[in-house]
């Protein structure tokens, strides 16, 4: 199938009722969720996975990725009204937009996200949809060593970019990949750190480890805050109208920011939080007025929505073109299309056009509705926000609980789930970065596969991994990756001394 | 003290580490197999071991706003450990009184324990989300939650 068929294949599934109602579907609730602060865009997917089971898989990732966006998406009215961040990705959004909506101008600064955010996932979108391609005919021609060493650079960029200490965020990848070799050896049926149990023969359910570390983790911290209100109760939004300065002021940040969104999107281990600040930062030093930068400056709010949407975007294409998530976000993605049976790589393109470019297209549709969601419904949408913190966290845990046991049907796993829910908690507290443990737990298993495989290959010499110039690349950047926050501290450590 | 906390975690993990390579080397092997069962946790193993002695002896660079999270009051304390008690319970009886009965109750008393005062709205969303959910999955879905004493 060519690709022209195949685009219109993606646009028949998107505009297909039932692709019409499962992108609404999903934009609200990602919207619903990524507002509420405290609640992420891991913790959004999670919870709707249970909900997918016996669905048409290409709907059920339709809506998922809906969430995703769409959390990303709502996540700055919190960070606008509440100047209490709905996602980490909205975080910069606050920056500026906060103190716009105290000016009184609250409507103007949602409206300017929704813009922003709007022009950021279509205009990356249209980028998806050209690049996405590219990298998956040539990735198809991708071995084991190359697809070891993508995933190892995936692994190393989150650590060596995640906030705090990078020896924290390694030690959290580590374990993940520990968490990931319980069970059944698939190459030799040797069971491993099974401790004799029948219910650790199959490993740890992903979903698990999903919902523990960060939906119940989550809740941990909402159950601290269950009597601060989430309301910005009978607060004047005010007019939402811009006026023509404003949009000018808007475009150049918007477009330049949408860009670098994507490309830092595409990259292992950025994502909307990494991309949303880059932006800020980059905005604010090219801005002939700095000094309005944190005071409610139009360009400042504009610049981290724009990147942050464009990042979500930005993320699907190695997940949908190479099959490796690049962040904590896309690896639940990911675990969601396996869930489904669907493997995303090189051959979805070919074998599944209907999905990829199903999602694709349907992203266009997701983001117009969002628009809708966020500009003139926002004050309405709002009013979510004055849900009882109590009934909000009984609620998450029993989608949590139901999600669980519905993929396992085993009150083990519910067990489980709660131990990792006190780890997601413990690791909070003590500032133990989850994403790196989600990404290893997931790329775990495919890369001891590859790895292995590459080695059968190569009769178990280990110089097949720098015979490939694709997988010498790689793994030269993953040591860069690696080397260079520990080399950055000892170099910040000289300064000091 | 605040270098002690990495210290203590250090240590916590690198007994981990060691408990997870002792079980690593106890993986049996096979003679024909490049690369077996046991050398990924091998080496993961000694990887851990290496990043917790190295947390051992690294400096506590966590912001105040990341400190501050250590500390929680003990009111906040007692919530948690009510919720996870409370959750306890619902795992332990959820296949025995069914997951209707059970939902309504944990979702109820959770919401209570919690703070939630409005008893009518409270008793409204822990009945009607739990049977709501039952019956997309159940009748819908086809996947059986247990329905335990209840007879449908």
């Amino acid at each position: 199938m060519g690709a022209i068929e195949g685009i219109l294949t993606g646009f028949e599934v998107a505009f297909s009722w039932e692709g019409i109602l499962f992108v609404l579907l999903g934009v609200f609730v990602g919207t619903f969720i990524g507002m509420l602060p405290g609640l992420g865009p891991i913790s959004a997917i999670a919870i709707m996975i249970p909900i997918t089971y016996g669905m048409d898989p290409t709907l059920a990732l339709v809506m998922m990725a809906g969430v995703y966006y769409g959390a990303v998406f709502g996540g700055s009215t919190s960070s606008i009204l509440l100047n209490a961040p709905g996602i980490s990705g909205t975080v910069a959004s606050s920056f500026d937009g906060y103190p716009m909506a105290q000016q009184g101008k609250a409507g103007k600064a949602l409206a300017i996200a929704a813009i922003s955010s709007f022009a950021g996932g279509t205009i990356s979108v249209v980028l998806l949809m050209i690049f996405a391609p590219m990298l998956a005919s040539v990735a198809i021609s991708f071995g084991p060593p190359a697809y070891f060493a993508l995933m190892l650079l995936g692994l190393t960029a989150i650590a060596s970019l995640s906030e705090g200490s990078t020896i924290k965020a390694l030690i959290s990848a580590v374990v993940g990949f520990m968490i990931a070799t319980i069970g059944i050896d698939p190459q030799t049926g040797t069971g491993r750190f099974t401790f004799g149990s029948m219910n650790l023969l199959d490993g740890i359910d992903f979903l698990v480890i999903a919902l523990g570390l960060f939906a119940i983790a989550e809740v941990c911290y909402l159950v601290m805050n269950r009597h601060k209100s989430s309301a910005g109760s009978g607060k004047e939004i005010g007019s939402l109208k811009l006026s023509k300065d404003d949009a000018k002021e808007m475009s150049g940040p918007v477009g330049r920011q949408s860009l670098l969104g994507f490309i830092l999107g595409i990259l292992p281990g950025a994502g909307a939080t990494i991309a949303s600040f880059i932006s800020y930062i980059a905005e604010k030093r090219i801005a002939k007025k700095p000094e309005e930068f944190g005071k409610g400056s139009v360009k400042g709010l504009a610049a981290p929505e724009a990147s942050n949407n464009a990042a979500t975007s930005g993320a699907f294409v190695p997940l949908l073109s190479l099959g490796i998530p690049g962040s904590g976000t896309t690896a639940v993605m990911l675990g969601a299309f396996l869930v489904l049976g669907l493997e995303p790589g090189p051959m979805l393109m070919g074998d599944h056009p209907e999905v990829f470019w199903g999602i694709i297209a349907s992203m266009y549709i997701g983001n117009i509705f969002l628009l809708v969601l966020n500009l003139p419904l926002i004050p309405y949408i709002a009013r979510i926000l004055t849900i009882p913190r109590p009934l909000l966290i009984s609620l998450v845990l029993m989608f949590s609980l139901i999600g669980v046991y519905a993929i396992s049907f085993s009150v083990f796993d519910l067990y489980l789930l709660l131990a990792f829910g006190v780890i997601g908690f413990l690791m909070r507290m003590f500032a133990f970065p989850a994403p790196p443990f989600i990404l290893a737990f997931i790329l775990g298993g495919m890369m001891e596969q590859s790895f292995r495989q590459s080695m059968t290959i190569s009769n178990g010499s280990i110089s097949i991994m720098f015979e490939n110039n694709i997988s010498l690349v790689l793994i030269i950047l993953s040591v860069l990756s690696f080397s260079f926050p520990i080399a950055k501290s000892i170099w910040s450590k000289k300064k000091v001394s | 003290m605040l270098q002690g906390v990495n210290r203590k975690i250090g240590l916590i993990l690198a007994i981990l580490s060691i408990g997870y390579l002792y079980m690593s080397y106890q993986l049996p092997t096979y003679s024909y197999i490049p690369v077996d069962a046991d050398a990924v946790p091998k080496t993961l193993g000694w990887v851990l071991l290496v990043l917790s002695v190295a947390l051992i002896f690294s400096k506590d660079n966590d912001s105040e706003e990341q400190k501050a999270k250590r500390r929680i009051p003990k009111t906040d304390v007692k919530a948690l450990l009510g919720v996870v008690a409370l959750l306890l319970i619902y795992i332990m009886l959820f296949e025995t009184l069914g997951f209707i009965i059970m939902t309504v109750l944990f979702v109820y008393f959770c919401s209570w324990f919690l703070g939630y005062k409005s008893h009518i709205v409270n008793a409204i969303v822990s009945i009607v989300f739990p049977v709501a959910i039952y019956s997309i999955f159940v009748f819908m879905l086809q996947i059986k939650l247990p329905q335990g004493i209840l007879p449908f």
